[in-house]
């Protein structure tokens, strides 16, 4: 599976900054989407006796939403970052993701997500399926350079039999 | 704290009504998590769940459990199977070391008697 072609792709980096801060009613979005009711992510006071400034974010919004992306949805209705590649004969399935938090993201900041494609590996599945790995590594800051989190995801593009 | 401590588990029944939120809420608008007309070809009957969410349950279980005594630093996990429209998940941890002031757990998603996340684990850091 794996071409000179596939190979070069490792090292890509692409940068993405949102249009405008996180703001309240995203965060107050995703904690009710997810059904999380921590009312540090809806009120000063709870989250200023939890020793933030104000309302904080839960952790891993930042690293689920495209809000920052600002691309159009593709035929799938994606409107995320991929790294566009099309692999004929392959189905792509979702690996894992590993995060780390820096620190407490807020309303007023805005993200800046840098994608870098880290590896390319080609393995075979248990049932001697053959598969290639794309890790990539998502970087957040905000307008001041504060590093938010990281975010490294694993997609598996799985050979599919003809 | 120590090893063998299991954080309470954190159960939640996911509709379709509330994959459409956070499919709104994160942005992400995959047809995979809603639309019949692209899962009928693709062989499934149900909506998919996107499994970013479980990332979001696993650091609200953790988080509900630690409180002010800690700061989640590090979560990480890998999907094992998929999730559909009108399940419940559950989400399972264990504490397995304590080292100085720093706290892992290992977890599990589950939904029904299939594992859909495993393996996962998540650092805290003690204040």
């Amino acid at each position: 599976m794996m071409t000179d072609e596939i190979r070069a792709l490792i090292g890509r980096e692409v940068t993405y900054t949102a249009p405008e801060p996180l703001g309240r009613a995203a965060i107050r979005y995703f904690a009710l989407a997810v059904g999380d009711h921590n009312p540090v992510y809806t009120d000063d006071a709870a989250a200023r006796a939890a020793g933030h400034d104000g309302v904080i974010a839960p952790p891993t919004l930042i690293c689920e939403t495209n809000q920052y992306a600002g691309l159009p949805a593709d035929a799938d209705g994606y409107a995320g970052h991929t790294w566009g590649i099309e692999l004929p004969g392959t189905r792509q399935v979702r690996g894992g993701n590993a995060y780390e938090f820096h620190r407490a993201v807020r309303p007023d900041d805005v993200v800046t997500a840098t994608w870098r494609l880290r590896d390319i590996a080609e393995r075979t599945t248990g049932a001697g399926q053959p598969m290639l790995v794309f890790t990539s590594r998502a970087t957040y800051t905000n307008q001041d350079g504060d590093l938010l989190a990281t975010n490294e995801e694993t997609i598996i593009y799985l050979g599919v039999t003809p | 704290m120590k090893p063998g401590l299991e954080l309470p588990p954190l159960e939640r029944r996911i509709a379709l009504p509330d994959m459409i939120a956070y499919a709104g809420a994160t942005w992400d608008w995959h047809r995979l998590h809603y639309d019949p007309v692209y899962l009928a070809p693709r062989g499934l009957d149900l909506p998919v769940v996107d499994g970013q969410v479980f990332g979001a349950l696993l650091a609200e279980q953790v988080q509900d459990w630690i409180g002010a005594a800690g700061v989640l630093r590090t979560l990480k996990f890998r999907f094992k199977q998929l999730v559909y429209a009108g399940e419940t998940v559950r989400c399972v941890g264990t504490v397995t070391a304590v080292d100085g002031g720093l706290v892992t757990i290992e977890h599990q998603v589950l939904a029904g008697d299939r594992v859909a996340v495993a393996p996962a684990s998540s650092t805290v850091e003690l204040r």
